[in-house]
Formats: C-alpha cells, structure tokens, sequence
C-alpha cells in the first residue's frame, strides 16, 4: 500500500528510517539497563575511595558472589515460589554487605594509611581469593551456572518496541537506590557522619566520629548496592560464572575513575558513558561485540589523558 | 656481654679473605644445592620440608643481622670470585639436571620470569609506579617476534632486536598518560593498555585470534639447531638445554641493565621520584622524562623475555599474556623485595617452580598466589630481601 502511495524509494526510505527507529529505541533500552547496572557498580568503588581513599579492587568479585549465594539459598529452600525467591535476594544482599565489611576487617583496613600502591595491589589479590574460592568452594563452581531473569514479560511498548518488566525494573530499582543512598548521605546522622570522614577523617575523629563505625557502614552500604548491581547483571546475562566478578570490577571501577572518584554523580554519569560505549560498538562498528572491551578502555585512556581526575572529579592539588 | 656483642658488631665489617671466600663458594653452592633439590622434590612433604629450611634460614638472617651483613661484605670484598663461582654454577647446573626435561623447562619458565620481575622492578621497586601492562608488553615482544618469523622468516636473532623495538615504543606509549596521571588512576591506565592489547591479539585475524600463533620456527646459531640436543665434550644434553642457556644469558643481560641503572643517575632519579614526586621536581629532575623511561625500559626487557619464550615454546596464545599474568610478575617484585635485583630473582624462581610442586595444590595455584601477595603486603610489606640503603662511595 505504501509503494503506491509514496513510489518504491521513499517507501523503501520509510521503512528503513522506522527499523533504525526501532534499534535506536531498542539499543537505548538496552544502554540504560547495563548503565545502570555499572552506575551502582560503581558507586560502590567511589562510595568506598572517597571515604577511606582506598581502592578496593575487589569490589566486583565481592558483588558478584551474590548471585551464587543466591542460588545456593535457593536450592537450600528448595522452593520456587516468589517469597522464597525474594526472601533469598534480600539474604544474599545483606550477606554480601557483611563480606564488604569483614573484609575491610580482616585485609583492607592494614593498608588504610599504605601507599595507594599496597592497597590497589592486595585488593587485586583479594579480588582473586574471591573468584578461586568460589570456584573451589561452590559445588561445580568452574561452570557457568544458569541465572534467572528475576522478572520477565512485556510491560508496554514505545512505538512497537516492546519494554520488558526487567529493564523497567533495573532502571527503578536503580533511581530509587541512588534516591535513597542520597537521602541516606544527606539527612541522616550516619550520612553526616560518612560525609565528614570523607572530607577530613582526622577533624572527623577529633569532632568524635567514631572512624570504625563510619568504614563499617560505608563498607555494608556500598557491598550490598553492588551485591544489587551483581544479582541484576547476573539476571541481565542469564548466567553467572565465578569470573563474571573480573570484567565487573575493571567495568564499574573504569565508571567511577571516568567519573571522578568520590563523586556519586560521576559515578552514575562514569556508568552510563561505559554502557553507552559498549552497546554503541556492538550496534554500529562491524564485529563490535568482540572489540567492545576495546573501545571501552581506549575511551578510559583518553578520558584520563586529558582530565587525569575524572570528568567530574575535583583535581587534586598535592599539599607541600 | 656487652663487649662480646660488640666485638660481634665489629668484626664483620671486614671479614678475612680466606673466611670471604669460603663463604662465597658455599654459599652459591648452596643456593644452587638447594634449587636442585626444591626442582627434584616429589610430593609435597619434602617441598614443605624445603621451605621449612628456607623459612628457619629467613628467621636466622633477621634474628643476626650481623649474619647478613657478612654475607654482603664477603660478596662485596671478593666480586671476581663471586661471579666466576656463580658462572660455574649456572653453567654447570644442566650437567647435574641430567636428561630431565621438566627440570629445565621449570628452570627456563622461572630464568624468564625473573627477567620480566627485573623489568617491572624498574618502575615498581625503584620508581614505586603501578604497572600492569607487564604482561602486555611480553605478549607483545612474543607476537611481533613470532610474527615476523613465520610471515617474513627472518632469524630468531633478528627480530629479538625488532621485538624489542617495537615493545620498547610500546612502553613510551603507555609511559605518556603518566605524566598526567598518578597512583590509581595510572594503574587504571595500566591496566586499560593491558586488556587493550589482549583483547586485539584475541581479535585480529593476523594474531590467529584466540588460536595464536602455531608452529614458531626454532632458532639456530652457527648451524646448530635449539630444537637438537646440545653436546658439550661428549656429553649430551637435551634440547631444553639450548634455551636454558639462553635465558640464563638473558638474566644476566637483565641483571647488568638492571645493576648499572641502579647505580646510574637515572636510578637515582627513580629513587627520588619514589621518594617525593614534588622535592624530586624541585631539584630539578624531569619528572615526567625518568617515568616514561622507566616504561620503556620495562617493555624493552620484557620483550626479550617474551621473544625467546615465543621461540622456546613455538605456540602462543593471548591467554599467555593476561591481566593475570602481569599480576604474577607484579608479585614476584613484592615478595622478592622491591628495588632488590636479588630478591626479585629468588621471587620469581619460588614463585615459579612452588605452584609447579605443590602438584596436589595445582588448581589453587592462583589462590595460593592471592594469599601470598596479602599475606606478604600484610606481614613483610618490604619482601624476602628488603631494598638496601643506597651508600654513596663513603666506606666507613
């Protein structure tokens, strides 16, 4: 019908313009969900660095032991109902959050005032203990282990593009998170308490913030949002392997260094431009998928070329 | 009591010849006796046992400090003997090894680690620069040689220099970002350059993709093929032997570098960027010159290594030269010593053969690597052999 109406070319036009439509549309829902997932990755590294100026290189490992603790509890419950479900989410997301801690406990906390060498290079070792353990210790922990999309179906559709449940989800769960973390920071007593051992741990001690209690729920708050950030990512695959944690670490720890370190809207900002990279090579460069993680770190070198302290960081002048 | 410790403090200042000299011979042969035994052992009870005496001896050295410092000057005081004893053992350690093949490819395998730990030592020991694109610049001396030997056939001895050239730009290249970036954001950068290059080697066609590189031709020196067994006076030795001479050449290429830049101005550069970035650039030092070079010059070593381990194993893989790989020859400098060019070669040998014999331990090998680097940065920060004060001529 549209060939007699408009002639052959524009109707071929047509056509053409409504499919890159499509793909726009269906590549930017696509962006926004892994944007959000690497935003919560790597608020946690910010939230951490700018509390304790410590990198903790193992925070991807530490997120992604989510996903089997959650299926370990599922299979323990040995039910499939949606309580048991949940009940085992929120588990595993408080357990993770009490890891965050008794690792910064057990190895973090030495190199508190270590060169920033020490601390980078132990937490990259950390971040190995975690993946082997969980290789060794969990049953068949070498196999990719089948993961569940925690929601599925179609919610609506824009323009004839369906948006499933999941992406509404992640992007939800995402905005209320960074709703709450941010009222979390700003309005309560502990949130002051973190900010100030931020900007200055030592006048933080002397106004009598307890320092230990700061780090510990610094080291909770910013584990359980990346356990969140590891069981959507797990979902978002489909599966979860003990060395999903590797390519989670470097991605959200590339986010936040691009965004700035410290900086919580770096961070989100940091997660949405690495996202954006990668679906952007996937769509449009031929044989995108296997260069992604090229294009990625070729953007992390360039952003760190030419503003060494994140695009939204504050540059650092060194005291004499 | 009291005069007895000091008449201990004092004597060892200036140990006799005969007494430095004993030393020099026992301790060397020592040291090779036991490295023969840590590569025989069978089992993980005689290694346990091994590292038992290792330990005890480590315990000893720091319960004596004036046991080391013998130890220092008799080396010191006899540096001709030192060296010719140390050729002897190095030469003669194959004839002891015998037909075992294994034994040399541990050996081979642990000589190219301690060069890739002597490169990386440069800007992590001496500079105290994070870099983890070690592994990077090793793959990338290992491709280019391999692939100029199989496209083009040129000899083994013309693209070491050609890897190492192209290695050596490689380094300048990543050293550039460095003098924007500090600390953790240039071990980011670090890092971002070593994925890079892994994942276009696993990409490009020319590469082989995650295939590799098959069929790297063996290298020959005055018509005398790597891949046939070495005959020295009648006896002879397998084929391994070729590469492990080397290596060995390497390491002590790798050793005099690293010697001599120690006591050039430049490692004194190095120091003092180590020491204070901004004192350093207030005496006029050109900060951003001596952190690249010190890039360059880990790429340049590292691609030595990675060259002849091309040719040694004729198959190469990206999977050989990952982010992991440059976090293994990171811990060597640190359980070695940082800015020690001893103790990063006993890093590297132990951390080498230790995995290989911890047979029932093999799938922990990496998690025994992980608690090593915590369990080191935790109790002995400083490594086996901590860096020594610099003396500046005056012996008093």
């Amino acid at each position: 019908m549209c060939a007699r109406m408009h002639g052959w070319y524009s109707c071929r036009l047509q056509s053409e313009m409504w499919r890159m439509a499509e793909l726009l549309i269906q590549q930017g829902l696509n962006w926004i969900t892994l944007g959000c997932i690497y935003a919560l990755l790597a608020i946690g590294f910010s939230l951490i660095f700018g509390v304790l100026n410590v990198i903790h290189f193992s925070h991807g490992d530490v997120a992604m032991t989510a996903p089997f603790i959650c299926l370990a509890l599922a299979t323990a419950f040995g039910a499939t109902s949606p309580t048991w479900l949940v009940l085992a989410l929120v588990i595993a997301i408080l357990a993770v959050g009490l890891i965050g801690v008794v690792l910064d406990r057990v190895v973090i906390r030495q190199f508190r005032d270590a060169p920033a060498m020490m601390a980078l290079v132990s937490t990259v070792a950390l971040g190995i203990v975690i993946r082997e353990s969980i290789r060794h210790l969990y049953p068949e922990g070498s196999n990719p282990h089948a993961f569940p999309r925690l929601v599925s179906g179609v919610a609506f559709e824009i323009a004839g593009v369906p948006v499933n449940w999941f992406a509404l989800l992640v992007t939800v769960l995402t905005v209320v998170l960074i709703g709450l973390l941010f009222v979390f920071l700003r309005m309560t007593p502990l949130g002051l308490r973190i900010r100030a051992a931020s900007e200055d741990r030592v006048v933080a001690r002397m106004m009598g913030i307890r320092d230990g209690r700061v780090f510990r729920a610094t080291f909770f708050i910013a584990s359980a949002i990346g356990a969140i950030a590891g069981l959507l990512f797990a979902s978002y695959a489909g599966v979860t392997r003990f060395d999903f944690g590797i390519m989670a670490g470097l991605l959200g720890f590339s986010a936040a260094v691009i965004g700035g370190l410290g900086s919580m809207p770096g961070a989100i900002l940091g997660g949405l431009i690495i996202a954006g990279i990668e679906v952007l090579a996937q769509t449009f460069v031929p044989d995108g998928a296997s260069y992604r993680l090229v294009f990625v770190f070729v953007l992390v070198i360039v952003v760190l070329v030419f503003r060494p302290a994140g695009l939204l960081g504050r540059p650092l002048m060194e005291k004499v | 009591m009291q005069a007895e410790a000091s008449a201990v403090a004092a004597s060892p200042a200036t140990p006799s010849k005969a007494a430095a000299a004993a030393f020099v011979v026992l301790s060397q042969l020592g040291g090779a006796a036991f490295l023969y035994f840590l590569l025989k052992a069978d089992g993980g009870w005689q290694v346990v046992g091994l590292l038992a005496v290792l330990g005890l001896g480590f315990t000893l050295l720091e319960k004596f400090p004036q046991v080391a410092e013998f130890a220092r000057a008799s080396l010191a005081s006899l540096p001709l003997l030192t060296i010719a004893v140390a050729a002897v053992v190095v030469v003669a350690f194959p004839f002891a090894v015998g037909s075992n093949t294994y034994m040399l490819h541990l050996l081979i395998v642990a000589q190219l680690y301690a060069v890739l730990a002597l490169a990386l030592n440069f800007q992590l020991g001496s500079a105290n620069i994070p870099n983890f694109a070690t592994g990077a610049s090793y793959g990338i001396g290992a491709y280019v040689s391999a692939l100029l030997a199989i496209n083009f056939g040129l000899s083994f001895w013309l693209t070491l220099p050609l890897a190492a050239l192209a290695a050596t730009l490689f380094g300048f290249v990543i050293g550039i970002p460095s003098m924007r970036t500090r600390d953790t954001y240039l071990a980011l950068v670090t890092i971002a350059f070593g994925v890079v290059v892994q994942q276009l080697l696993n990409n490009f066609d020319f590469t082989g993709g995650p295939n590799g590189l098959v069929g790297i031709p063996a290298p020959s020196l005055f018509g005398h093929s790597f891949a046939d067994p070495l005959v020295i006076f009648g006896h002879k030795l397998p084929s391994q032997a070729n590469f492990y001479y080397l290596s060995a050449a390497l390491v002590v290429v790798a050793i005099v570098t690293a010697h001599r830049l120690h006591g050039s101005r430049i490692g004194l550069a190095w120091n003092a960027l180590r020491a204070d970035e901004i004192a350093a650039r207030a005496q006029g030092i050109n900060v951003a010159w001596f952190k690249v070079l010190a890039f360059a010059v880990d790429a340049f070593l590292a691609a030595f290594a990675g060259t002849i381990y091309a040719f040694y194993v004729s198959y190469i893989s990206p999977d050989n030269f990952t982010f992991l790989v440059s976090v293994t020859i990171m811990t060597m400098v640190i359980v070695g010593g940082m800015d020690n060019i001893f103790g990063v070669i006993v890093g590297a040998f132990l951390l080498t053969i230790l995995p290989e014999k911890l047979r029932a331990f093999s799938d922990y090998r990496l998690l025994f690597f992980g608690v090593v680097i915590i369990g080191f940065l935790m109790i002995r920060p400083q490594g086996l052999f901590p860096q020594r004060m610099r003396s500046y001529g005056g012996r008093s």
